[in-house]
């Protein structure tokens, strides 16, 4: 049993959904990058191009600033070559605002891209509903993933990729400049090159084995902090602040030990990097003075002058510049692979419900025939609704829900987690979803909100039961007024009367020391200031409000006590059936559904039974 | 003190080391500026040489220069990042140690405002923002004066006085240019931060009000929104990296030009004859030399805003940067004397929010061993705010509680928790071992105290047969346990603080009844010894003949 718990329903909660993201498979979340790339690629070839144009501008800036000197310098004319300078400087200004393009476009990139990401993210949060939302999640970890997981993608696509196809092209350019000038120069720089990524795959390697080891107590040290600052009230009560205070400052020490370890295996990695650079460049120098002296005989030593050398010379370093970006930009990779790996499984729908056209038949003729007439249609669901025409209909009419040989599962091959042969409810009808915990009531109210789909069978919903209100466990306040918290739900104007008397008859008082600005009362986090009661109370009068036809309950009352419980059941009755509200409301409480006139009752998510008190 | 004496503070701890790192950077720069302007000199040299223009050329040094350059370069830069990050995350451990100091420093309503995982997350995020400082400003601000300095030194001892004029314009230039980046960054930077956390802010309500968005059909119009907000903050973000880039290539431009410049001038110079050749090479390329050194200072200090608002953060919650990093918590030392006399009485009491109305009111009791008071009334209606008044966690609005005569929030807290042993609500526990949670402040308690209490509230069985016992962990939050374990454990927690005085919250909350009927049982003959108040939904639960309050 606390096997049970702790590897089982424990595991859903969030923070352990981000821990567990590295356990898929990295090819999703490449593939992922490249799906995000596809339609803005065009930012990415032109990056490209500008860089290898300021390569090239580069060459020509370093032949005119060497010939200028070679002019200058053996030359028989002592004037200053002034054209030569010239054209050096249009090259400082074409290298410079090209590599400035390269940038700019890069930049561009990331950002389509992060928007793109975002936007699907958004898009899928609401195609997923709440509840398979919460299944991936608490708010929190979903505001974190769309603002700090996709930001870590940034760098991937404004400086790795540039870097990754420039590291090659650019010095293949300058290879083949220095080749025409003296070919022994060329192979000095062709032969240091692949050496440098070889060393640094070698310490690479060795860093991602330190890393993989370290990474589960590098996670724990990091949240460390956090965890104590969470837990200060028991440690206050503990007496135990001061050793906790050791404890962080101990904890903090050790992170940065285990972080130095892993920084100075990446530091020797891009020394290795600098210095066989900087000994090319040496070897380079070293080799064209001792040509220039005519200590050299063979090949084209021989013939090499002040401007091939000093050209040579100039170009070494530029040679270089491309594969330390890329050295530099690698950890951008790192961090967008395992950034992606987190956000890929969210974005597919993931709820394994087949195609919505394959598994749900179409409306046959005999449910339209059914619907009636006066725009109160039964509709397929998911289609568009209409807007219901104002007065409540008659009892009994057509059904506001109608469900057949209807399965949900949440997992493909898991037990279904709701089976309904037949359910039907009727307009103003109210009914109470009765069974123990886990039995099916939630999935059953989601599943006539629409936030879960069936996987078989067919769901209908009257164009009069939408908009619905829905009252959860624990009712969303949004940030603002508690004005604007109540009309969420009321497109059309609504007068500040309106609002004291849904308030009234939800039971909330204008005058209450927690709400000191009345409706102006500002509502923050956490429902600051408001009990779990009064938080009921705003979103029934929020429903009062909407005048919706359907109200879907999900146990509304649980976080309260009894007599808390019963006033405000007791105002939900009253106001749904002076007004002919259809509600289905879920609860395992003996008391509460005695008092509605239809009982359904699941086990193990089967409609066992359908009875009217 | 200002944002920028906080931080000068701040790493002023580790000075020796930043120093050094500084000073490494400044080599590192300086032998990469040396390595290209002596391979041009001795490039040059050579031609002349060879071509029989300059006599007496002697090799060994300058080949030498080149590679001790090339070998300098590279132990300067490994040297430098390890003792600049070294320096950095010390200051950044020893930051961590203080911040935790000062909230829990914090008076305890604004401590409570901790309590909302937005602000845990961004002290987090504005202390591991201040790495930045050294590293990435005032590190290459130092070493590249440092570089501007060497090379113009040079220039000056080489060549006649507009070779350094020249070297020192071009700095001086980047350098205002990187004072109006850092005036206009900062006021940039810090609206960035606040429109960031007003994302967030619309991220939970969408990502939590789904449902309700959905029912009433405004999932859509907040979509709008967020896409609103995302463009404007992706916007202004793109905005502020671009303009970091593309001062980054301009000053590269400009050194580039200047580097064109001071040819021109030296090659003048050797037509007059004033300097020779190689020198003539040497002062362009040591000029080009010069944009590692200056290029990253504009966008580095166009950014500066990011740590200066985390920097103004953290003074807001009182950390201190000139505190000593381990100055203890004064009130929180064990051990503490309980009081002799625990008597404790409630008169007149009215307890609530200032400025609002008393949500409870003439409140009179007085309790006593072997009676455990049970509180009892609607929800939201103040049982909370109540025990936290009892507690002395809350000044009464009116009237007054006295534990031995005096006001509990007067005692010391130290004296204080030792005699009363609250119980709240909620009690999240470290994620540590269940021993660990146990013995806070008490490591005196042997395993068979803690077995003895978990066998109490009948959690030893489970820890036993899951293998781990005492060392379990509970996990982020406590989420390795159920509500109903994380409950029992935290009531063992008070179990074995063992005072006085007892105040619980709801203590079997998540428990069913037979369980909790069980654990009463047992935990009956020590609650009695105690003087008790116990608030509850279900008084009817509780012995008949403990004494009731109703409220409301």
């Amino acid at each position: 049993m606390w096997k049970a718990q702790v590897h089982g329903t424990r595991m859903n909660s969030a923070a352990d959904i981000d821990t567990q993201a590295p356990s898929i498979p990295a090819a999703a979340s490449r593939e992922l990058l490249r799906v995000l790339l596809r339609p803005h690629r065009n930012w990415l070839y032109l990056a490209w191009l500008a860089g290898v144009g300021a390569g090239v501008a580069t060459i020509v800036l370093a032949a005119a600033v060497a010939w200028s000197i070679h002019l200058a310098v053996i030359g028989e004319d002592s004037a200053l070559p002034w054209h030569w300078l010239a054209v050096a400087a249009f090259a400082v200004l074409l290298r410079y605002g090209l590599q400035g393009l390269r940038d700019w476009s890069g930049q561009q990139l990331a950002f389509l891209v992060r928007g793109d990401l975002r936007r699907k993210l958004i898009a899928n949060a609401a195609e997923l509903g709440p509840v398979h939302l919460a299944q991936r999640g608490h708010s929190g970890a979903w505001a974190s993933r769309y603002q700090e997981q996709v930001d870590a993608l940034g760098g991937y696509y404004a400086r790795y990729l540039p870097a990754l196809g420039l590291t090659l092209a650019v010095p293949l350019v300058l290879l083949a400049a220095a080749f025409s000038q003296d070919w022994v120069a060329g192979l000095l720089l062709l032969l240091s090159a692949p050496l440098i990524p070889v060393f640094m795959a070698l310490i690479g390697m060795g860093s991602e084995q330190i890393h993989e080891a370290q990474q589960e107590r590098q996670n724990r040290l990091a949240g460390h902090f956090l965890d104590r600052i969470r837990g200060l009230d028991l440690l206050r009560r503990s007496l135990a602040l001061e050793a906790a205070r050791q404890d962080v400052s101990a904890a903090a020490n050790d992170y940065r030990r285990l972080s130095m370890r892993v920084l100075r295996v990446a530091f020797l990695s891009s020394a290795v990097m600098e210095f066989f650079s900087a000994v090319a460049i040496g070897l380079v120098a070293i080799y064209v003075g001792f040509a220039l002296l005519g200590f050299l005989e063979f090949g084209p030593a021989a013939q090499i002058t002040l401007f091939s050398g000093l050209f040579v010379l100039l170009l070494a370093p530029e040679y270089f510049q491309p594969l330390r970006q890329f050295a530099q930009s690698y950890h951008d990779r790192a961090g967008a692979v395992a950034a992606a790996s987190a956000l890929a499984p969210l974005l597919t729908t993931g709820a394994p419900h087949p195609a919505p056209h394959g598994a749900n038949p179409p409306p046959t003729p005999e449910e339209e025939d059914r619907s009636g007439g006066r725009g109160q249609a039964l509709r397929h669901h998911p289609v568009e609704y209409e807007r219901s025409p104002g007065t409540p209909p008659k009892r009994p009419g057509p059904p506001a829900l109608q469900l057949r040989a209807v399965e949900v599962r949440y997992e493909a091959h898991a037990p279904p987690a709701l089976v309904i042969p037949e359910l039907s409810v009727a307009h103003g009808e109210r009914i109470a979803v009765v069974g123990p915990s886990g039995s099916g009531k939630s999935t059953l109210l989601a599943l006539c909100a629409g936030f879960v789909r069936a996987g078989s069978g067919s769901v209908a919903i009257a164009a009069s039961a939408r908009p619905f209100a829905w009252i959860g466990q624990r009712s969303h306040l949004f940030h603002g007024s508690l004005r604007e918290n109540l009309l969420l739900g009321s497109p059309k104007r609504v007068t500040d009367a309106d609002l004291a008397d849904a308030m009234a008859a939800a039971g909330l008082r204008l005058d209450d020391p927690t709400l000191p600005q009345g409706l102006d009362t500002t509502i923050g986090e956490e429902n600051r200031g408001l009990s779990g009661g009064q938080v009921q109370r705003v979103a029934l009068a929020r429903a009062l409000l909407s005048g919706s036809r359907l109200w879907l309950l999900d146990e509304p009352t649980s976080a309260l006590d009894p007599e808390t419980e019963s006033d405000l059941l007791t105002r939900l009755l009253e106001h749904s059936h002076a007004r002919g509200i259809t509600v289905l409301l879920a609860t395992h409480q003996q008391a509460v559904y005695q008092r509605l006139e239809r009982v359904v009752r699941l086990a193990a998510g089967r409609l066992q039974e359908q009875g009217r008190v | 003190m200002s944002d920028l004496s906080f931080l000068r503070n701040l790493f002023r701890r580790r000075r020796t080391w930043t120093a050094a790192a500084y000073l490494l950077l400044a080599l590192t720069w300086g032998s990469a500026i040396a390595l290209l302007a002596l391979s041009g000199w001795f490039i040059t040299a050579a031609a002349l040489a060879g071509a029989g223009l300059l006599l007496g050329l002697e090799l060994f040094t300058p080949s030498a220069g080149i590679r001790a350059a090339a070998l300098l370069r590279t132990l300067a830069r490994y040297g430098e990042r390890v003792l600049g990050h070294e320096a950095v995350l010390r200051v950044l451990a020893d930051l961590r140690g203080a911040s935790f100091a000062a909230v829990a420093r914090l008076p305890l309503p604004a401590q409570r405002r901790m309590r909302s995982g937005d602000l845990q997350q961004r002290l987090i995020a504005d202390i591991d923002t201040l790495d930045g400082v050294p590293l990435r400003i005032t590190g290459p601000l130092v070493a590249a004066g440092l570089a501007v300095l060497g090379a113009a030194g040079l220039a000056a001892w080489l060549a006649p006085w507009p070779a350094p004029l020249l070297i020192t314009g071009l700095a001086g230039l980047t350098i205002a240019a990187s004072a109006l980046a850092a005036r206009f960054g900062q006021t940039r930077s810090r609206a960035l931060v606040g429109r960031r956390s007003r994302e967030r802010v619309a991220l939970l309500d969408y990502f939590g009000g789904l449902a309700d968005l959905l029912a009433y059909r405004r999932a859509a119009a907040y979509q709008q929104d967020l896409e609103r907000r995302e463009r404007e903050q992706a916007g202004a973000l793109l905005l502020q990296e671009r303009v970091a880039l593309g001062a980054d290539q301009a000053v590269q431009a400009l050194v580039a030009l200047t580097a064109l410049a001071m040819l021109a001038l030296a090659l003048h110079w050797h037509a007059q004859g004033l300097v020779s050749a190689p020198v003539a090479v040497l002062l362009a390329l040591m000029t080009l030399g010069l944009n590692e050194a200056l290029s990253s200072l504009p966008g580095a200090l166009w950014r500066s805003g990011e740590s200066l608002e985390a920097a103004s953060r953290l003074r807001g919650l009182g950390v201190d940067s000139a505190d000593a990093p381990d100055t203890p918590l004064q009130d929180a030392v064990r051990p503490g004397e309980a009081p002799q006399d625990t008597d404790f009485r409630v008169e007149g009491l009215a307890v609530g929010f200032p400025g609002q109305r008393p949500l409870l009111e003439g409140l009179e009791f007085e309790l006593v061993p072997g009676r455990p008071l049970v509180i009892h009334g609607a929800s939201g209606i103040g049982k909370t705010t109540l025990l936290e008044t009892l507690a002395g966690e809350r000044p009464p609005l009116r009237g007054g509680v006295r534990l031995a005569g005096q006001a509990p929030q007067h005692w010391p807290e130290t004296t204080r928790y030792r005699a009363i042993g609250y119980l709240p609500q909620h009690t999240p526990l470290l994620d540590e071992s269940v021993a660990a949670n146990l013995r806070l402040g008490m490591p005196e308690l042997t395993d068979q105290d803690l077995w003895a209490a978990l066998d109490t509230v009948e959690l030893a069985n489970p820890l036993r047969r899951e293998g781990s016992g005492l060392d379990y962990r509970t996990g982020e939050r406590g989420q390795r346990l159920s509500g109903g374990q994380a409950r029992r454990l935290a009531l063992a927690w008070l179990l074995l603080r063992d005072a006085p005085v007892v105040l619980l919250d709801e203590p079997f909350a998540g428990l069913d009844t037979e369980l909790e009927q069980r654990i009463l049982t047992r935990i009956r003959p020590w609650l009695e010894q105690r003087r008790v108040v116990l608030v509850t939904h279900m008084p009817e639960r509780m012995p008949k003949d403990w004494p009731r309050i109703a409220l409301g």
